[in-house]
């Protein structure tokens, strides 16, 4: 099994265009389950596409295990045929000539394995994804899971190092999607392979990967755990990006007339901080709904949603689109006051800038301000 | 070091695929085949040639406008120029006019109706096609023609009734002939764009109310704008260098068209005003097919491209099935059964056009003596007749063949390389040909390779000027296909070999040429079937020795036996549309995949 690193990669596609990815660098430890994760555009697809050769960087050395494979300084660029990687595409980019058996025994006859042992693991892989019956049909008379499954099983029966998967999760229904990324997790833990994943979708990275790296407009944001990611985004953007229903944000102004503004400078008053704040993030799930008369902060409910579980609550808060989400029925109705409270230690604060500030609570008053 | 390192770095990523590298080496062969030939007849019309030098006042070789003045200005510039020009527009507009008339009720009906008999009728009506133009002008002329030719006499003839000349030849002939014939462009073009058509975008203007009429007309129709354009355009450039029709039907009245008009100067040695009327001829072609070019930018950005849930709706004719089954049939009646039929008939009887069971003769297929001074034998029992046929099908086979696959990895080089200057100039290049009429293309071979040139000796004479004369002349259509159809693939399924290892070669033999058959057979087999039946650009390369059936067709028509031509027209009839038949069935694809705008 392999690490891999990623150092100062670079990419432009043109002199004059923004570079697709700039100064990267990410390392990735030995069976570790990695997610790119960002909007479209962010670059992170270009990332697996220089991991796995399809793409060369205009800057930058990767290296997997102990082997070099591409650096632009010391002149080495070893072309995706030979980096042995498993690849698995959006589409699945199945061979549309080829029957599913024929897809899978492509990369084994290229390696030279013999008849016997071939059919076997054609054999074993099929049999693993369950899709032994359609070894001899064409990907056109396939529906979409199935060719996801034959997409894998192409990959898989190479026993890759490193496993390189771009969105493969993003073409299939909700209940194949659960299916698969169950079949991903369990190929994870049995086969130890290094893994890198693509996806624009945060519930996947959330629930699949080891670690997440979060990228926008080419750049590397926050490189952690999923908890890391969700407890303590690095910046504005990890925190608006990250969350099933959007974090909430304040901005901070100096002149306090803005109501919403200033509770929250009010909660910010109990806390030290090393740099100024620009601007809070509060999550949703931490807004507490509380009588009226018990905070400073009213708000009118707007809309209740509820989503099976849980309710989200949309509120107005002096004209400011404010949500909250309750594990209960939140027993209001729209169009009523209610109160807002807010733990401190769940308060995302940023500077100016976006990024993230440390903040150490004084005194601990819990909810009230 | 560091810049080494890096200059090693760039070297290692250009070889990791020769693709680029592949792109300049057809950058260099089509400069040879169709780049520098082309160059060779543009400088011919503005250089004094050997036999002009005292009429031009000028020494050999010296730029001038002696060519110029003498093709548009002086006294015979109206016959050589101004009138077949003028004849030759009028022929082109109507035979556009009435191939979208006829095509685009056929393409609707062949694509988005229950007509009955829909798959037989959809390789019935694509014969025409599939058969030489100038087969039909024989047909007519079988029919039609009247003692202004002489001859044996046509079946109007043999019926008492003497042919009026404007039925018989000239501008009316020709253009029905090139307006039936060209006709399968618009239906294979339109009807493969109505195929495409997304239902949905019907049901969604049916939704807020709209009738069908209007849907036809607001949404159906300028979504079908681009394939009637390039049918219309595909069909004027062909008019324009159409030259076999022409001269069958037009030269006897003296009706003359650019094309024929240029053979002359061709066949009189007037290289330098050959080499002007042929330019005139590829600039007028490439002004329309910039024009359509245009139009087609302007079309395209309304186009949307069928989606995945693109469906195709039948609709039901109801009792309209009849009439409309009428149509069809009568259409292939007329551009395909009755023509062929009398061509046949015509060597199978004495006299034309007397039904009697005495006047039936096998005698013109396998006869031993029938009683000519040259050709005593049935066609079939001719060795020439053979030998011809052999030597047909292997020059055109390995000119197809060649420009199929060329067209292939130009379509590869196009849609892979990061050089778009190398990928521009291929796709410009490769087109050329489709600008230039063949008969002056086969007048640019010759100034190429009369003599040594380059790495190659003097080519004429051989059939090797031949096979490069063809592949390089339907290179238009065998890079449409591979570049239509590599776009079409992407890069996924290649990416996908690449990261299984399969290296350069691998990827091309196991994974983009298996993908691309069916492109690959357009572009083989349009350019076979083109070639078969290609008459111009052999007419004028073609020696004794080197004949192939269109010639030697054309050489039995000046010999006035016109049962044996008639007969050999038909072999070539068979060729094509066997040939087109079979290659269909074996590889289940269809002759209209790579054509057109797909």
């Amino acid at each position: 099994m392999s690490s891999i690193s990623i150092r100062d990669v670079r990419k432009t596609y043109s002199k004059s265009a923004a570079p697709a990815v700039d100064r990267l660098n990410i390392e990735i430890p030995k069976s570790d389950f990695l997610c790119l994760l960002g909007p479209s555009g962010c670059g992170k697809t270009t990332t697996l596409r220089m991991i796995a050769g399809l793409e060369h960087p205009t800057e930058g050395k990767i290296v997997v295990g102990d082997r070099t494979v591409v650096s632009v300084d010391e002149g080495i660029y070893v072309p995706a045929e030979d980096r042995d990687m498993g690849l698995v595409f959006q589409n699945y980019a199945l061979w549309p000539h080829m029957t599913v058996a024929e897809n899978v025994e492509f990369g084994l006859k290229l390696r030279k394995v013999p008849k016997p042992e071939r059919d076997r693991i054609i054999n074993d892989t099929l049999e693993k994804l369950a899709i032994a019956r359609y070894r001899d049909r064409l990907p056109s008379q396939l529906s979409g899971g199935q060719q996801q499954r034959v997409a894998l099983a192409r990959m898989l029966a190479l026993k890759p190092d490193v496993i390189l998967l771009d969105e493969p999760l993003s073409n299939l229904d909700a209940k194949l999607r659960l299916e698969m990324r169950a079949e991903l997790k369990r190929i994870h833990a049995e086969m130890g392979a290094t893994i890198v994943f693509v996806t624009h979708d945060q519930w996947e990275a959330m629930t699949l990967a080891t670690t997440i790296a979060v990228m926008s407009e080419g750049e590397l944001q926050q490189l952690g755990t999923p908890d890391d990611i969700y407890e303590r985004p690095a910046n504005r953007f990890v925190a608006e990006f990250v969350g099933n229903l959007p974090i909430n944000i304040v901005e901070l102004q100096d002149n306090s007339t803005n109501p919403l503004s200033a509770w929250v400078h009010g909660m910010l008053a109990d806390i030290r901080l090393t740099a100024t704040a620009g601007s809070v993030g509060i999550r949703p799930e931490h807004v507490r709904l509380v009588p009226v008369e018990a905070s400073p902060r009213p708000a009118t409910v707007i809309d209740i949603v509820p989503t099976g579980g849980s309710w989200i609550v949309e509120l107005s808060a002096d004209g400011e689109k404010f949500f909250a989400i309750t594990p209960e029925p939140p027993g209001v109705a729209p169009g009523e006051q209610v109160g807002l409270s807010v733990p401190h230690e769940s308060l995302h604060i940023f500077d100016a800038a976006g990024s993230r500030i440390e903040a150490v609570i004084q005194q601990t008053t819990g909810g009230k301000s | 070091m560091q810049g080494l390192g890096r200059s090693l770095y760039h070297l290692r990523v250009r070889n990791q695929d020769p693709t680029t590298l592949i792109g300049i080496v057809l950058v260099v062969l089509f400069g040879y085949l169709i780049a520098a030939p082309i160059f060779l007849l543009v400088t011919d019309a503005f250089v004094v040639q050997f036999a002009d030098q005292g009429r031009a006042g000028q020494p050999m070789g010296e730029l001038t406008w002696y060519y110029v003045e003498r093709v548009f200005f002086s006294r015979i510039s109206m016959d050589v120029f101004w009138r077949p020009l003028m004849h030759t527009a009028l022929i082109s507009v109507s035979a556009i006019a009435i191939a979208l008339t006829v095509g685009v009720p056929l393409g609707w009906l062949m694509s988005r109706t229950d007509l009955p008999a829909k798959k037989w009728f959809s390789t019935a009506l694509i014969v025409p096609y599939m058969l030489p133009s100038w087969t039909f002008a024989l047909a007519w002329l079988t029919l039609f023609k009247n003692r202004t030719t002489g001859g044996s006499a046509s079946w109007m003839e043999s019926l008492g009734v003497t042919p009026p000349d404007w039925l018989a030849y000239g501008f009316l002939p020709i253009t029905l002939i090139l307006a039936l014939h060209y006709t399968p462009f618009v239906i294979l073009l339109f009807g493969n764009a109505l195929r495409q058509f997304d239902s949905s975008l019907e049901d969604a203007a049916r939704s807020i109310g709209a009738k069908r009429g209007t849907i036809a007309r607001k949404i159906i129709l300028p979504l079908m704008l681009p394939s009637l354009v390039s049918a219309s355009t595909l069909i004027f450039a062909k008019c324009l260098g159409d030259f076999g029709v022409a001269y069958i039907l037009g030269v006897p009245v003296g009706f003359d068209v650019l094309a024929t008009s240029l053979f002359r100067a061709i066949s009189t040695s007037q290289t330098g005003m050959s080499a002007l009327l042929a330019l005139t001829i590829v600039i007028l072609g490439s002004v329309s097919i910039f024009i359509d070019m245009y139009l087609l930018r302007q079309a395209r950005r309304f186009v949307v491209i069928g989606s995945k849930g693109s469906m195709n709706r039948t609709t039901a004719l109801r009792g309209w099935r009849l009439p409309a089954f009428g149509f069809a049939m009568s259409i292939f009646l007329i551009s395909a059964f009755i023509p062929l039929m009398a061509l046949l008939l015509t060597t199978v009887m004495k006299v034309p056009g007397v039904f009697a069971l005495s006047n039936f003769t096998l005698d013109y297929w396998i006869g031993t003596d029938v009683g000519t001074t040259a050709l005593k034998q049935g066609i079939l029992l001719t060795p020439e007749f053979w030998e011809v046929t052999w030597n047909t099908l292997w020059i055109v086979g390995s000119a197809a063949l060649g420009a199929g696959f060329l067209g292939l990895l130009v379509g590869y080089v196009v849609a892979r390389t990061e050089a778009k200057s190398v990928a521009t100039f291929l796709r410009q290049v490769t087109f050329l040909p489709y600008l230039v009429p063949g008969i002056a293309f086969a007048a640019a071979y010759l100034s190429m390779f009369a003599m040594p040139r380059g790495p190659l000796p003097a080519l004429y004479g051989t059939p090797i000027i031949l096979v490069l004369a063809i592949l390089a002349d339907q290179m238009p259509f065998a890079s449409r296909a591979g570049i239509s159809g590599m776009m079409q693939l992407g890069r996924d399924p290649e990416d996908a070999a690449r990261s299984v290892g399969a290296g350069f070669i691998r990827r091309l033999t196991s994974v983009v040429v298996p993908i691309q058959k069916g492109a690959l057979v357009s572009g083989v087999m349009l350019p076979f079937i083109s070639g078969i039946k290609g008459l111009s650009l052999v007419v004028v390369l073609a020696v004794p020795g080197t004949e192939v059936l269109t010639t030697y067709a054309l050489r039995l028509v000046d010999y006035g036996y016109s049962q044996a031509s008639n007969a050999v027209v038909l072999m070539i009839c068979v060729i094509a549309f066997g040939g087109t038949m079979l290659v269909q069935r074996l590889t289940k694809s269809n002759l209209s995949d790579g054509l057109g705008n797909k």
